[in-house]
C-alpha cells in the first residue's frame, strides 16, 4: 500500500534535505522525499501511487516526540476541566477556557446542577491562578458551588488544590509543625489551598476515590494519546511507570489499535531496592515490544522540585532562604541502582532538578562508566533545570544527554526569580543555548500533566524564555533559535530515546510519522510560533485530522 | 468500628540503621494488635514464610493479623488506600525511606481525623553517626530526623565501643534535652513503648515490663484537668517513654497518649476508666514523687498552674 501526500512545504529536518513538497509512503515507512517531478521518477520504478492533495496547503513536520510527559494527562479526563485557556479534549471537542475565579465557580455549579447525584464528589482540574493576579481561590467560592458535597479544585501544576469548606471539615484540619502545606487566612483559618502530598492525601480520603490509582486504564491510555496527538506529537513517554504484570495487556491491546495514534515510550519506574528484579522485568518487557509500545529505558527520580522547595541545591540554596530540599533516593542508593542497570545496557534517564541533585547524577554515572565502558549509553538527565555550564560540560564528556523543562520558564519563572532561585540563577533556568554551545545533546518537555502537552509551545518557551507576567529570562546565550527548538522537539527528543534512527526526521527509510500544520514554524515571528494550529498527524502513513482541522 | 481512629507511627533514620529489623520484632510482636506496615521493600523484610497467611501483589497477610504493604512511588496513595479499606488496621506503621523527612509524614495526620500520630521513632546508628554528621549531602537530612524523632533509639552500640556510644548519646541530649534516648540491640525494643498500651490501659503483668524500664500506674476516680496533666508529664522529659490516661475533667471524659514528647488528648466516647500507665526508663523520678506530681490531690504548684495554657 502506497501513497503520496502533496504538502505547501515539508520541513524535513534532514539536514542534506531541508524542504520538500512531497513524500512518498509505503507500509508505514517513508520511501521517497522531495519535489513532484523526483516522486514521479520514483513512480516509474515503483508503480503508480495515488496522491493524496488533501494537505496541499498545509505544513508537514517530522511528527512531534515528547520525551518527557506521564500518562496520568490522560487521567484527568475523567473530571471537568476548568482553566484558563480553551483546551481541547480528547473527544475533539473544545473547552472554553474560563478567565476568572467567578467562572469557574459559575461553571462548576452549572455542572453540579446538570448532575442527578448531587452528593457525589465533584471533581475538577487545570485551575491556575497565576492568571488571577492577587486573588487566590478559597473556600468561600467553592461553597457557592455546593456545601452538600466535597469539590475538589486541583491546580495545572498538580502540586496544589483547593476544597469547599466541606472536605475540610470532614477531614478534621488540624494546625501541624509543617504548616507550609496547609494555607491559611489572616484569621488562621484553612482557606481551602493545600499543598502537595498533603493536599492530595485529603483529596483522596474524603472522596474515597483513587485519584491516581486509574492511570492505568485503556481509557486513560487512548485520552492521553488524543490529547498528545491533537498538538501533532505522534511519540509520547509515560515517565515513568512500575508496568505491573496486570497493566501491560491492557497497554498492549490499547497501543496496538489502528485508531491508537501514537507510539509509546514507556520508562520502568526503577527506584525499588533489588535492580536485578528490575532489570529483569525490564528485559522481559523489551522482549515483547512493539513498533508502538516501548520499554526501553529505566527512570529514576533522586530529588523533588524547584518551586516545591524540594529541588536539591548547591551553596546557597534558596533564595528565601528555605532549608534545603529532599532526596527521594539516597545518593549512594543512587550510585549503586546507575551501575547496576548501566551494567546491563539499560538507558537511564534520571530526574535532577537541582544543580546538587545533577552533581550527584553525574558522579553516579561516571563511577558507572569507568566501571563498564559504553560509548553510546544516552543516559538523560530529566528537567536537569539549574544546570550550569560546568555540569554542561561534564554531560558533553560523559555522554549525558539533557532533557529540560523549559514549560517551566513560562509557568514559574517569575517565582523562580523572586523566590526560588533568584535572578541570576533564573536567568539561566533551563539553559538550552548554554546546553548546545556545550555540546549536550538536547531535548525539551512539558511533563504533562504537570504542565500543558504542546510542543510547538513548549518550543516557544525554549525560544522566548519569557514568564507568565512577561518578564524575560537570560537572553542571547540560554535561548534557542526555532531552528534548535523545532530540532529539540523532534530529533532531538528522538535521540534522548535511542530512536532517532526511525522517527524524528521526514527521509527515507524512516517511520512516515508527521505532524500537519497550519502555517510554517520558520516564517512566522518566533512569538507566535505556539500560535501554530495543528491540523492534525500522521502515523505510520495514517492520516489523524483534528476536529477542528476538519471542519 | 470502621470509623475508628487509628495510631500511627513512623519509623525514620538512614539506611542501615535498623528500620526493617525493627519493624521485623513489632509485626512478631504485635500483642494481639493488627498492625499495617508500609514498607520501602518486602523482600528486606526476610519474613519467615510459615508466618506469611497469604501474598498477592504488593500485599502480605501474616498469620498474626499483621499485613505488610509495600509503598512503591506513592506513600500518598498507599496510605489513601489502607485508609479507605474496612476493617481499618488497629495502628500504621509507616517506614520511612533512609532520605525521608517524617515530619513531612506526619503532616498526613494532620488533615485526616480518622489518623493519630502516635510518634515517630529515628533510628540512629551509633557507629556511623559522625560519617552521617559530615555527610556533604545528607547532613541536613540526617538533623530534620533527628530533630523530628519522638524516640531517638541509638542502633549498632553492640558494633561501636562504649565511649563511642557514650559520646553519640551525649551530642544528641545536648541537641534533645527533652527527647528520650536508649539503646536498640538487634531490632528488639519493647512493642508497649513504641506502639503503646492496650485499650485497658493498663499491662497484663508487672512482670513483662523488662528490668531496665520502669512502669508506674493508678487508678484514678477525681477529676484531673487534662492540661494540668500535660503538663505535669511535661517535667519528666526525657525520662517518660510513654504513657496513657483514659481520665475525665470539667470538659468531659478524655483519652491521653504520650510518646517520647509527642502527646495528645481527645475526648473519650465511654465511661473513663480512671486508668493511668506510665512506662518511663529506669531515671524516671520514684514512685512516690510521681504520685505527689501526677495525682489530683497533690495541688499543682504554683508555676505550673500559671503556665497552664487555655
Amino acid at each position: 500500500m502506497s501513497l503520496i501526500f502533496a504538502a505547501k512545504s515539508i520541513i524535513t529536518m534532514n539536514p542534506s534535505q531541508a524542504r520538500a513538497t512531497h513524500m512518498a509512503v509505503r507500509d508505514g515507512h517513508i520511501l521517497a522525499v522531495g519535489d513532484a517531478s523526483h516522486i514521479a521518477q520514483w513512480r516509474q520504478a515503483w508503480g503508480d501511487m495515488p496522491i493524496d492533495e488533501s494537505l496541499s496547503d498545509k505544513i508537514l513536520m517530522p511528527g512531534f516526540v515528547e520525551g518527557h510527559t506521564h500518562m496520568m494527562e490522560g487521567l484527568f479526563w475523567n473530571y471537568d476541566y476548568v482553566g484558563y485557556y480553551d483546551r481541547e479534549g480528547p473527544d475533539g471537542n473544545v473547552i472554553a477556557g474560563l478567565k476568572s475565579i467567578d467562572d469557574v465557580v459559575a461553571r462548576l455549579s452549572q455542572i453540579n446542577q446538570q448532575r442527578d447525584d448531587k452528593t457525589q464528589p465533584l471533581i475538577a482540574w487545570g485551575f491556575d491562578p497565576i492568571f488571577f493576579d492577587g486573588r487566590r481561590m478559597n473556600t468561600a467560592d467553592l461553597d457557592k458551588v455546593s456545601t452538600d458535597c466535597p469539590v475538589i479544585v486541583l491546580h495545572a501544576s498538580l502540586h496544589i488544590l483547593n476544597t469547599n469548606s466541606l472536605v475540610i471539615e470532614q477531614a478534621g484540619v488540624t494546625p501541624g509543625d509543617n504548616n507550609e502545606a496547609v494555607r491559611r487566612d489572616e484569621n488562621g483559618h484553612p482557606s481551602g489551598e493545600f499543598l502537595g502530598q498533603l493536599g492530595m492525601y485529603m483529596a483522596m480520603r474524603t472522596t474515597g476515590l483513587d485519584l491516581l490509582g486509574a492511570a492505568g486504564s485503556a481509557q486513560t491510555l487512548i485520552n492521553f494519546a488524543n490529547v498528545a496527538r491533537q498538538t501533532g506529537v505522534t511519540t509520547a513517554t509515560d515517565l515513568a511507570n512500575p508496568v505491573p504484570v496486570e497493566a501491560v495487556q491492557t497497554m498492549r491491546d490499547t497501543v496496538s489499535q489502528d485508531s491508537f495514534p501514537m507510539r509509546l515510550v514507556v520508562a520502568f519506574q526503577g527506584g525499588g531496592a533489588d535492580p536485578q528484579a528490575g532489570i529483569a522485568r525490564i528485559q522481559e518487557l523489551q522482549s515483547q515490544q512493539t513498533d508502538k509500545l516501548r520499554f526501553s529505558l529505566v527512570k529514576f527520580v533522586a530529588d523533588g522540585s524547584i518551586q516545591g522547595f524540594s529541588a536539591r541545591l548547591k551553596f546557597p540554596g534558596y533564595f528565601n532562604g528555605a532549608d534545603n530540599g529532599l532526596w527521594y533516593i539516597e545518593p549512594d542508593r543512587l550510585k549503586a541502582l546507575i551501575s547496576a542497570y548501566h551494567a546491563a545496557g539499560i538507558q537511564i534517564h534520571i530526574h535532577t532538578n537541582g544543580d546538587e541533585c545533577t552533581d550527584v547524577a553525574l558522579d553516579a554515572i561516571e563511577a558507572a562508566l569507568r566501571e563498564n565502558p559504553w560509548p553510546d549509553h544516552r543516559h538523560t538527565l530529566q528537567h536537569c533545570q539549574m544546570a550550569n555550564r560546568a555540569q554542561f560540560k561534564r554531560m558533553a564528556k560523559l555522554g549525558v544527554g539533557v532533557n529540560l523543562f523549559s514549560n517551566h520558564l513560562y509557568y514559574w519563572g517569575d517565582a523562580h526569580i523572586n523566590i526560588t532561585m533568584g535572578p541570576e540563577r533564573a536567568a539561566r533556568l533551563d539553559d538550552a543555548g548554554g546546553a548546545l554551545a556545550e555540546n549536550v545533546p538536547v531535548a525539551i518537555h512539558s511533563d504533562a500533566p504537570v504542565t500543558a502537552l504542546a510542543p510547538l509551545f513548549t518550543a516557544w518557551c525554549a525560544v522566548n524564555r519569557v514568564s507568565s507576567k512577561g518578564v524575560k529570562l537570560g537572553g542571547e546565550t540560554e535561548k534557542l533559535t526555532v531552528e534548535q527548538a523545532l530540532y529539540a522537539i523532534t530529533m532531538g527528543a528522538a535521540y534522548s530515546l535511542h530512536m532517532d534512527h526511525e522517527i524524528g526526521s521526514l527521509e527515507v527509510g524512516k517511520r512516515a510519522d508527521v505532524a500537519i500544520l497550519e502555517a510554517d514554524p520558520l516564517q512566522v515571528e518566533a512569538a507566535h510560533l505556539k500560535d501554530i494550529a495543528v491540523y492534525g498527524t500522521i502515523l505510520g502513513g495514517k492520516v489523524h485530522v483534528n476536529k477542528r482541522g476538519a471542519k | 468500628m470502621s470509623n475508628k481512629v487509628v495510631p500511627i507511627t513512623i519509623i525514620a533514620g538512614f539506611l542501615g540503621t535498623g528500620k526493617t529489623s525493627l519493624l521485623n520484632h513489632l509485626l512478631a510482636h504485635a500483642e494481639g494488635r493488627r498492625l499495617t506496615a508500609l514498607v520501602n521493600d518486602f523482600g528486606a523484610l526476610n519474613i519467615d514464610s510459615e508466618l506469611i497467611a497469604a501474598q498477592n501483589g504488593n500485599q502480605i497477610s501474616l498469620a498474626n493479623g499483621c499485613v505488610c504493604c509495600s509503598i512503591g512511588d506513592d506513600l500518598t496513595l498507599a496510605l489513601a488506600q489502607v485508609m479507605n479499606q474496612t476493617p481499618r488496621p488497629d495502628h500504621i506503621l509507616i517506614e520511612a525511606s533512609g532520605v525521608a523527612d517524617p515530619a513531612r509524614i506526619a503532616g498526613f495526620a494532620q488533615v485526616d481525623r480518622e489518623l493519630r500520630l502516635d510518634g515517630i521513632i529515628t533510628l540512629v546508628d551509633a557507629l556511623a553517626h559522625q560519617r552521617h554528621a559530615n555527610d556533604p549531602h545528607l547532613a541536613d537530612n540526617y538533623q530534620r530526623q533527628i530533630a523530628a524523632g519522638h524516640f531517638l533509639l541509638l542502633s549498632k552500640t553492640d558494633l561501636a565501643s562504649a565511649a563511642q556510644t557514650h559520646s553519640v548519646s551525649q551530642q544528641l541530649a545536648a541537641q534533645k534535652p527533652t527527647t528520650p534516648i536508649a539503646i536498640i540491640e538487634h531490632g528488639v525494643f519493647d512493642a508497649k513503648v513504641l506502639l503503646g498500651l492496650n485499650e485497658t490501659g493498663l499491662l497484663p503483668a508487672q512482670a513483662e515490663i523488662k528490668h531496665d524500664l520502669r512502669q508506674w500506674s493508678a487508678h484514678m476516680t477525681a477529676p484531673v484537668p487534662r492540661l494540668d496533666l500535660l503538663n505535669s508529664l511535661s517535667t519528666l522529659a526525657p525520662h517518660l517513654l510513654r504513657a496513657k490516661a483514659v481520665l475525665h475533667d470539667a470538659e468531659g471524659a478524655y483519652v491521653l497518649h504520650y510518646a517520647g514528647g509527642q502527646s495528645s488528648v481527645s475526648p473519650f466516647d465511654a465511661s473513663p476508666s480512671g486508668h493511668f500507665v506510665l512506662i518511663g526508663k529506669p531515671d524516671m523520678p520514684d514512685d512516690a514523687s510521681l504520685e505527689q506530681l501526677l495525682t489530683p490531690q497533690a495541688p499543682l504548684p504554683a508555676h505550673r498552674q500559671t503556665e497552664a495554657r487555655q
